[in-house]
């Protein structure tokens, strides 16, 4: 073998490797090709489909839309629209058609004429200017000039004219004036000629668009038209100021499309569906606001949906789940208990409220008394310190101002700011008058979100307790307590703590009620909007407070009778200052009866604002004795026959008492319970408010952590879900003494509640967002955002609607759905700011009985066996409340009564024949007094109406109050329009011919000078 | 390489067209709701079809009716003779059921749209009472509503499924015309002016329907064979079903019995 054989340059070849270098280099050039084109942009083929399946969509969507339309332009009424324009048109176009060809042949004169005459204008103007800047002696060279310019004749050609005109500027101007306003004129005649064409289109189209709910063809057709230039590119926000970067309608391209698409629509790709709520996105425009900071996700990426949605290994703020969808409505509406289209959030705060969440959990803006109390506590401590500090300003300024060696001037100047002190300080001591009945209000306001246990001893049937510890929700299904993991001895010391620190006041002993007319009473009266009743499928009423099906088991008759009777009613008034319950002897020692109210709540040792009422919301619906032992006779045979309960005695034993009383402490009961010697007690948990946002290692998840990764749930969510579900769930496999296990007890939350608290829970972060994204109310917006607090804390919505769309518990109740039960329902306050005067509204929310003496009964609606209860709201709660209804209705503050004018005689006696004849059914239904009659009426007395309601709500509801309240017993078409006035539907007595004012001003002007006397003479003329 | 390079972009072309596969379902009519156009719609075959005759009898003491208390407007005492009595339980002495309400209740072809007649079904307010106390018409028929009395009166129907309205109707005002366009068994009406004014109407998607005569009787005509459930509702006893099969030209029988 020679040499050159063996030289692997000759010998071997390379071509082999070569060739399979060179084609793995070629696929892996084709799979980079493909990558880069395809594989990381698959919105590529998103929108590609899209474009495919909206195209489709939208043809199939035009036939019937189309059939839809020519339906409609077939119908009579449209064709005598559409025969009326064309007709008015063919009579208008000629007509118009004149001045048009006159504005035609005006339009290029004045063209003509118009560069001549500015030529020498401008040459005047520069003439003008050199005159006022120039010397003296020029001015008057230069102003002949002018006069020879304004002299010089020109020749202009103006088309349609043979001869050139030969004009000076004056005449250019007048022309040109003239011609100008044979234009204008023209013009105007033309719009007049016009007018009742366009009004007859403009009537005819409103017709077509009235009936055509889905898109038009117009708007299907443009959608098409802009689909044939579709083009696959990446579509992004990009929000400068905060350098957001939102590519999801890459995807997402349905968004925003004016024809909504749902995911049938297109195909059942859920990914191409149209944003579920218009109405959101146009108030939080994604051109300003994005898509992310209200979703989560990562909004640039593009490469994968998981990657794009966030939910890659630690990307921070993942997507928002569907049942989550809602959280990010709180990062920036956090200080609000109700958002509109958030029902899910609403419904999450409301179970963190109501569940009492907030008795271990701080979380801002929920402890709204407890807050307000410490600033304005702290600010009347600052006013007092301004104040000393003025005072001694005061006197520095007065002693120098005394000092003879100043000078007069200087003296008075420092006596008057001495004055202006004064004066400054007295307006210092309104503040604090002012702050100081905040701060007794807010005594009144603070509620808790169980039952005082200091009443236990004389509420509770001692055996009952230790029971009750073991399992609230097996006792009670649904109830509010939650249940503890308690070892049997710390249950026993707890039971025992509670009974001996119980106080033992005195109970009047009561007959026994009726039962039966109890039942009707629970049942009518208004018990239900907050109680349910019934176990299992039987079970109705709310869930606002506890179910009483058991009643008769746990509770004491007599506590119970006077609990119905008055609920607030306290065994001793508890002073916040010397942090104690007081007694008999405290008043005795100053001389003073044992009495404690509302009118009476100074401590009489001290004279701080007492707790004189018991810390529950609910209300006093200012029944008789009689009554409330009806009540609760029936409650108290409310109960499982078969029920048995372990013997007690050693809930006596002293014993046990610090022992209970460690315990109470360590699981926070005095969260939510009002405990004797625990009033004072802190929070036990971790403060919530910005849950959401710590970081995800600060979140233990003990030994789960492993198995939370490999399943998924290693976020927010699924530590919040998991933790909701099963509170000690992060103790599984844990070596701990028992007070160090987890305490948070079981609420046994639904699938629902665990949703909606979770949402609360992952909203609740401390926001990335710029400030303009945070929800700034205005000042009526802000009165909304407070009243809502004061409506759910006291569970309006249980009797009343007070927003659109929103249906009471009472509503819902068995009894409601009969026909003749209906009228028994409480009023919908939708409008009600619209609807009372302010001022009445206070008076009412204060003393719904308006009576000082009668209050067995209902201010406004006697005739209802639901009773608008007294609440014993604080000044500033019905403060907030008017405000809030004056708000939701745009009403103006502070109020201003419309003037009405006074009826004249002739008026009155016309009203008075209209209102008892035949024709007119007001005194039917409305109240007018007599007893008879207003037992079976269903609607309010008119004496009322003018201290109560507002003329133009009064004059709205007349003439159609279904508009209002949908449903309502007042019938609509009580007036038809006449002209430009209504009148009444009906037949009228005779002394209304010939009068040419409006009928239902006349009635309303009537209603609003009623009195007793004039209903007096109705009834009277009504033959009563 | 041109070739690979055809190939990729036809197998992406078939990737990105193969994904546009979904159909897409065309618009479907809710099921309770009729459909305007009556394009279609069938009427019920007289000549061949099966006909249900049948009467409700009462078993037991038919409860006494309570007189009304019309006191409170002379202008509704004048209007009678004796006292008014409640419409509730009307039964004669034989037992016989006046103002039953009888009708198919399932069974009839779902897709299948029944033509409206275009007769208008009467109620009207005399003597401060409806007349006729049981009526039923097919959703989408017109209602002519009347006031027949010297007085005012408020139309109220409070149906579940169709919009609630409260209309006035003084004396001698023309007629409201009214139509349901939902199924509905039955739409409670009521005056509130004169609470004791109530009237019931059954609103049906079929022709098939009947209210008992004073006798008792109903007849159901021109239903097409099958196997149905067929419903009586009483205002106080509420509703009985009963399957029933028939056959095309059948005539079959088919009573209810209210025990007291």
């Amino acid at each position: 073998m020679s040499d050159q054989e063996k030289d692997p340059v000759t010998s071997s070849s390379l071509s082999k490797p070569l060739f399979i270098w060179s084609a793995l280099l070629v696929l892996s050039m084709i799979w980079g090709l493909y990558d880069e084109v395809y594989g990381i942009r698959p919105w590529k083929g998103y929108q590609a489909k899209f474009e495919k399946l909206y195209s489709a969509y939208l043809k199939d969507l035009r036939t019937p839309e189309a059939q839809h339309e020519a339906q409609i332009k077939a119908s009579p009424q449209y064709q005598q629209l559409d025969t009326a324009m064309r007709a008015e048109e063919a009579r208008a176009t000629p007509l118009a058609k004149v001045n048009t060809d006159k504005v035609n042949s005006l339009v290029p004169k004045i063209q003509a004429l118009n560069d001549p005459f500015q030529e020498v204008r401008s040459h005047i103007g520069s003439l003008t200017y050199e005159i006022e800047i120039t010397s003296p002696d020029r001015k008057d060279s230069l102003r002949k000039q002018i006069v020879e310019l304004k002299a010089e004749t020109r020749k202009v050609r103006i088309p349609g004219e043979s001869e050139e005109r030969v004009m000076n500027f004056d005449q250019m101007d007048q022309t040109l004036k003239g011609w100008k306003d044979e234009k204008a004129k023209a013009l105007e005649d033309n719009v007049q000629i016009l007018a009742k064409a366009t009004s007859l289109r403009k009537q005819r189209d409103q017709y077509l668009s009235d009936r055509i709910s889905a898109a038009s063809t117009t708007t299907l057709d443009s959608v098409a038209t802009s689909l044939n230039s579709f083009d696959i590119r990446i579509r992004q926000i990009h929000i400068k100021d905060i350098d957001l970067v939102d590519r999801c309608e890459s995807c997402h391209l349905g968004t925003r499309e004016p024809v909504v698409l749902t995911a049938a629509a297109m195909g059942g790709n859920e990914v191409f569906a149209s944003h579920p709520n218009k109405e959101l996105l146009q108030i939080h425009d994604p051109e300003s606001f994005g898509c992310t900071p209200c979703h989560g996700g990562n909004g640039a990426a593009l490469s994968s949906v998981e990657q794009a949605h966030g939910y890659n290994k630690y990307w921070l703020w993942p997507l928002s789940h569907k049942e989550n969808i809602e959280a990010g409505c709180q990062q920036c509406h956090v200080k609000e208990i109700v958002t509109e289209m958030a029902p899910s959030l609403n419904e999450g705060r409301e179970v963190f409220r109501l569940r009492g969440c907030t008795g271990c959990h701080r979380y801002e803006g929920f402890d709204r008394e407890a807050d307000e109390i410490s600033s304005v506590n702290q600010q009347i401590h600052q006013d007092d310190q301004q104040k000393a500090e003025w005072a001694r300003e005061i006197g520095f300024t007065e002693t120098k101002a005394n000092d003879p060696r100043i000078s007069n001037d200087d003296a008075r100047k420092l006596l008057a700011h001495a004055n202006d002190l004064r004066v400054r300080s007295s307006g210092i001591d309104a503040q604090v008058e002012q702050l100081d009945r905040r701060s007794a209000n807010l005594v009144r306001e603070v509620k808790k979100v169980g039952p005082s246990l200091k009443e236990a001893r004389m509420k509770l049937r001692k055996e009952w307790i230790p029971e009750w510890l073991k399992d609230p929700h097996k006792w009670r299904e649904g109830t509010k307590m939650p249940t503890f993991r308690l070892a049997d001895d710390d249950r026993k010391a707890i039971a025992a703590f509670i009974w001996q620190s119980g106080l033992k006041g005195q109970l009047d002993q009561q007959k026994p009620g009726d039962p039966v007319k109890g039942q009707e009473d629970f049942e009518t009266r208004g018990c239900m909007a907050c109680h349910s009743m019934g176990e299992g499928s039987q079970k109705q009423g709310g869930t606002f407070a506890a179910n009483l099906s058991r009643e008769g088991e746990k509770a004491n008759y007599d506590y119970i009778v006077r609990w119905v009777h008055n609920p607030r009613q306290r065994t001793a008034p508890y002073c916040a200052f010397e942090k104690r319950d007081l007694t008999a002897q405290d008043y005795q020692n100053h001389g003073l009866p044992y009495v404690y109210d509302l009118d009476h709540d100074k401590c009489p040792n001290d004279g701080h604002v007492l707790q004189v009422q018991q810390m529950t919301p609910m209300p006093n619906l200012r029944l008789t004795e009689d009554e409330a032992r009806d009540i609760a006779s029936y409650l108290m045979t409310r109960k499982h026959d078969n029920a048995t309960y372990e013997d007690a005695s050693y809930m006596d034993d002293p014993k046990l008492v610090d022992k209970g009383r460690e315990k109470v402490r360590f699981y926070g009961c005095a969260g939510c319970h009002e405990i004797a010697g625990l009033e004072d007690e802190q929070r036990i948990g971790t403060e919530l408010t910005k849950e959401g946002s710590k970081p995800i290692e600060r979140l233990d998840f003990a030994l789960l952590g492993h198995k939370a990764e490999d399943e998924g749930w290693m976020t927010h969510k699924g530590f919040f879900e998991h933790k909701l579900e099963n509170p000690a769930v992060f103790d599984e496999g844990k070596e701990k003494a028992p007070q160090d296990k987890l305490k948070m007890p079981n609420f046994n939350f639904s699938k629902p509640e665990i949703d909606e608290v979770t949402t609360l829970l992952e909203g609740s972060v401390d926001a990335s967002v710029p400030p303009r994204y945070f929800y700034t109310p205005t000042p009526q917006q802000q009165d909304i955002v407070d009243g809502w607090w004061v409506v759910r804390k006291y569970n309006c919505m249980g009797c009343h609607k007070v927003h659109v769309g929103q249906t009471s518990i009472i509503d819902g109740l068995r009894r409601s759905q009969d026909p003749d039960w209906v009228e028994q329902k409480p009023p919908t306050l939708i409008g009600e700011g619209a609807r009372v005067n302010p001022e009445w509204l206070m008076q009412f929310l204060n003393n719904p009985s308006l009576s000082e003496t009668d209050t067995n009964r209902d201010g406004v609606r006697q005739y209802l066996h639901i009773r608008m209860p007294t609440f014993s709201f604080s000044e500033g709660e019905i403060r907030k409340l008017v405000r809030f209804f004056a708000a939701l209705s745009s009403q103006a503050e502070p109020f201003i009564p419309e003037k009405i004018e006074a009826v004249s005689d002739q008026e009155r006696t016309m009203a008075r024949q209209l209102f008892t004849s035949e024709g007119a059914p007001c005194l039917k239904c409305h109240m007018d007094g007599d007893p008879a009659h207003d037992a079976r009426a269903t609607a309010p007395n008119f004496t009322v109406a003018k201290d109560r309601l507002q003329p133009g709500w009064v004059k709205r509801w007349i003439l159609d109050p279904a508009l209002m309240s949908p449903g309502t017993a007042m019938p609509s078409g009580l007036f038809r329009k006449d002209g430009d006035r209504w009148v009444f539907a009906g037949p009228t007595p005779a002394s209304f011919n010939g009068y040419t004012k409006d009928q239902a001003d006349l009635l309303v002007r009537y209603m609003f000078s009623f009195t007793p006397d004039e209903l007096a003479r109705l009834r009277a003329g009504a033959g009563k | 390489m041109k070739k690979i390079w055809i190939t990729a972009g036809v197998a992406c072309a078939l990737t990105l067209t193969g994904c546009g596969g979904g159909g897409t379902p065309a618009p479907k009519a809710d099921a309770g709701a009729t459909p305007a156009a009556s394009s279609g719609a069938a009427t019920p075959d007289m000549e061949n079809g099966a006909t249900i005759t049948g009467k409700v009898s009462f078993d037991g003491k038919a409860p006494v009716m309570k007189t009304l208390d019309m006191s409170a407007v002379p202008a509704c005492t004048a209007a009678h003779k004796t006292p008014a009595k409640s419409e509730e339980v009307v039964v004669d002495d034989k037992g016989d059921v006046k103002n039953a309400f009888v009708w198919i209740k399932s069974g009839l072809p779902a897709d299948k749209t029944w033509q409206v007649p275009t007769s208008a079904v009467q109620i009207t307010q005399e003597g401060c009472m409806y007349t006729p106390h049981v009526l039923a018409l097919m959703a989408g028929q017109n209602l002519d509503i009347k006031n027949g009395d010297p007085t005012n009166h408020n139309i109220h129907p409070m149906p579940a499924n169709n919009p609630e309205f409260n209309q006035s109707q003084p004396p001698g005002a023309g007629d409201i015309d009214h139509s349901f366009a939902r199924q509905e068994v039955m739409v409670p009406v009521k005056c509130n002016i004169h609470p004791w004014m109530r009237a019931y109407i059954g609103v049906v998607n079929h022709p098939f329907f009947a209210v008992t005569g004073d006798d008792g009787t109903y007849s159901i005509k021109g239903l097409p064979p099958g196997t149905y459930t067929i419903e009586m509702w009483q205002e106080k006893y509420g509703t009985q079903d009963q399957q029933i099969t028939v056959g095309a030209k059948d005539s079959k029988t088919q009573d209810f019995t209210i025990k007291g």
